[in-house]
């Protein structure tokens, strides 16, 4: 494969509550890609968002911190960089999409200040020609009458026509990674193939290298290269789409697989993965998911799996098993 | 439109209400009107003979009505003590107290809305908490006593500002001040509120995400959403002001509305105690009503419904 594009290595961010500092992302690492889609998933509360506002350097100041690892993009080193630089960063080259459109716009202000001002901080355009840039992003997602809505404020607009807002906002300034954090969780689910489908047409039309992160499996499977599975702040195993789905590895990826409901031969009650993501305060010795895990040894216990390379895939376990037909 | 017509006549009623209220009130609470006008040696029967001049001796209401036909008509009446005429009286006074009140107004917001937006950019640092400290002791500390101690200190031992009168920009500063403070210490909490509750919330952070800087978000798109509950909130800080001013006014000898008024009901001034405060419910009413307006111009969502 081609060099990565963004390569993050044991990032590892902590939150501070009450002066205790817990690990809520636990030495991630994964690569991207250019034109490629790398799908996210887990349960909530396993750290996907932690590890995207890490990467972008948003996480929330000074509850949060990165206390190691590096983000490399293209030849700079993102965690050290100074905030000065990173804001030209955020935006321009890396942008992002966030779960809840509804309450993501800043509702004092219409959608063209919006949109030309973040263009105006990264471009020196004039106000027209960042009016017209705005215009042509909000057309391109196919934002009914996008002149109206340039004037209209967020309240103005439905769930659907602000997420598109958003990513015409993320899609802009043509950035070279796009972070997506469940950006159509929050809406309906006839909207949600739309603004999917929107998302994914740009993402090729632009060669972009997009992270999508998502507890829809289904979606997962449908649009992603590459899947990394996320289990209490770490990843636990990494594939390509067709492998993981195929043929998943960890325990934690196959009960995920077998939690999805099939349409066709449907028996019984859906399966579900008992015991719930322990808190980052409370993170089993050995390997977190060894208290749910059915397979577990006593090492499980003890001994905190590494995240080996084999075979193109990355796995977290220590006593995988084929996948039993459920 | 229909919100400002309705707000308008909301006005209207308040001050029908409010007339006959005042009305009420001074001539029940007693005293004798004619103290004032007449010497001390004057007999029983000539203050009989005033009272029937001055028609104090009909039924309230009957008065009442007398009073509000002139009024309609145009005719302020005169002082019962000195028999000025009450238009003149409250042209100059009423300049007067719109300088002490705009200068106080001026100051609640001024000091108020930057001193807020510090502590909550500084959330829980020493900064925030001597300010959140001092705001507390400007609510606290009643203005009656606050005027008392600052002539104390800055007037008899500082010797840094004259005690009182009137109407030099350095006698102004000292009831500005004095009137401002306990609307600025509400300002500051309100503001840093405010500010706090619109930094947590989503949009912030996309326009972080959109690469703009802290200033840029903090000075511009969060203090523009705190700033709504500011300006719905400037309403009362004129009300407040309007109250507090005939304290203030009579401690610090500041010949405004408020001091003639006070004066106007010890003596049992009827028409000028009748009238001023008439005048002092019309500017809190427009206040609230100017504050209703801002508070229409500041939020889109309102704009259209």
């Amino acid at each position: 494969m081609a060099t990565p594009l963004l390569s993050v290595r044991d990032l590892t961010t902590v939150i501070r509550t009450e002066g205790i500092e817990f690990e809520v992302v636990r030495g991630v690492s994964f690569d991207m890609y250019p034109n490629e889609i790398l799908g996210l998933v887990g349960e909530s509360g396993c750290g996907k968002t932690m590890t995207a506002l890490s990467v972008m350097g948003l996480i929330p100041s000074p509850a949060a911190r990165i206390a190691g690892g590096e983000v490399l993009f293209r030849d700079r080193e993102l965690v050290s960089l100074p905030e000065r630089e990173m804001r030209e960063v955020r935006g321009d080259d890396i942008s992002m999409i966030f779960q809840d459109p509804l309450t993501s716009l800043d509702p004092m202000f219409s959608i063209g200040h919006l949109l030309t001002e973040v263009i105006r901080h990264h471009r020196s355009v004039s106000r027209s020609e960042a009016e017209a840039m705005a215009l042509r992003a909000l057309a391109e997602v196919e934002l009914p009458d996008p002149e109206t809505r340039m004037n209209q404020y967020p309240h103005q607009l439905s769930g659907g026509m602000r997420q598109r807002v958003m990513i015409a906002m993320a899609l802009m300034l043509d950035p070279d990674i796009l972070i997506a954090d469940e950006p159509t969780t929050a809406l309906d689910v006839t909207v949600q193939a739309q603004i999917l489908d929107r998302l994914l047409a740009q993402q090729r039309r632009r060669g972009m290298s997009m992270l999508l992160i998502t507890h829809d499996l289904g979606v997962v499977a449908a649009v992603a290269d590459r899947v990394a599975v996320m289990y209490s702040g770490e990843i636990v195993e990494q594939a390509p789409v067709t492998q993981l789905f195929s043929d998943p590895q960890h325990p934690y990826t196959q009960g995920l697989l077998r939690a999805v409901p099939q349409t066709r031969h449907q028996r019984g009650a859906l399966h579900t993965i008992p015991g719930r993501v322990p808190p980052p305060q409370f993170v089993p010795p050995g390997c977190p998911f060894s208290p749910r895990c059915s397979q577990a040894l006593v090492r499980c216990w003890e001994e905190h799996p590494e995240l080996v390379p084999e075979n193109g895939r990355h796995l977290r376990c220590f006593n995988p098993q084929p996948l039993s037909p459920a | 439109m229909r919100y400002l017509a309705n707000r308008t006549v909301y006005m209207v009623v308040i001050l029908a209400i409010s007339s006959v209220a005042v009305f009420y009130a001074i001539r029940l609470s007693g005293g004798d009107a004619t103290a004032a006008r007449l010497p001390a040696s004057a007999t029983e029967a000539d203050r009989e003979t005033l009272r029937e001049v001055l028609g104090l001796n009909d039924p309230i209401y009957q008065q009442y009505f007398t009073y509000m036909g002139r009024l309609l008509s145009g005719d302020l009446g005169n002082s019962l003590t000195n028999n000025a005429l009450i238009s003149k009286m409250v042209i100059e006074h009423g300049r007067n107290s719109i300088i002490l009140g705009a200068a106080a107004f001026l100051l609640v917001f001024v000091v108020g809305v930057p001193l807020g937006m510090l502590a909550s950019v500084r959330r829980n640092t020493f900064m925030d908490q001597g300010i959140m400290s001092l705001s507390v002791a400007g609510m606290a500390v009643p203005n009656f006593w606050l005027a008392l101690l600052s002539i104390w200190l800055f007037a008899s031992v500082l010797g840094w500002l004259p005690s009182a009168g009137c109407c030099e920009p350095r006698q102004l500063i000292l009831p500005a001040i004095v009137l401002a403070a306990e609307g600025t210490a509400l300002t500051v909490r309100m503001t840093r509120s405010a500010m706090l509750e619109n930094l947590d919330s989503d949009w912030v952070r996309t326009l972080r995400a959109g690469g703009l800087s802290e200033a840029r978000v903090i000075g511009k798109h969060v203090f523009r959403n705190a700033l709504i509950p500011i300006i719905s909130l400037a309403g009362l800080r004129i009300g407040q002001i309007v109250g507090y001013a005939l304290i203030v006014e009579v401690i610090f000898g500041w010949p405004g509305l408020g001091q003639v008024l006070v004066n106007a009901v010890l003596r049992r001034d009827y028409p000028v105690a009748q009238f001023f405060s008439l005048v002092l419910v019309v500017m809190v009413v427009l206040g609230n009503w100017l504050a209703d307006l801002g508070y229409l111009a500041a939020n889109p969502r309102l704009r259209k419904a």
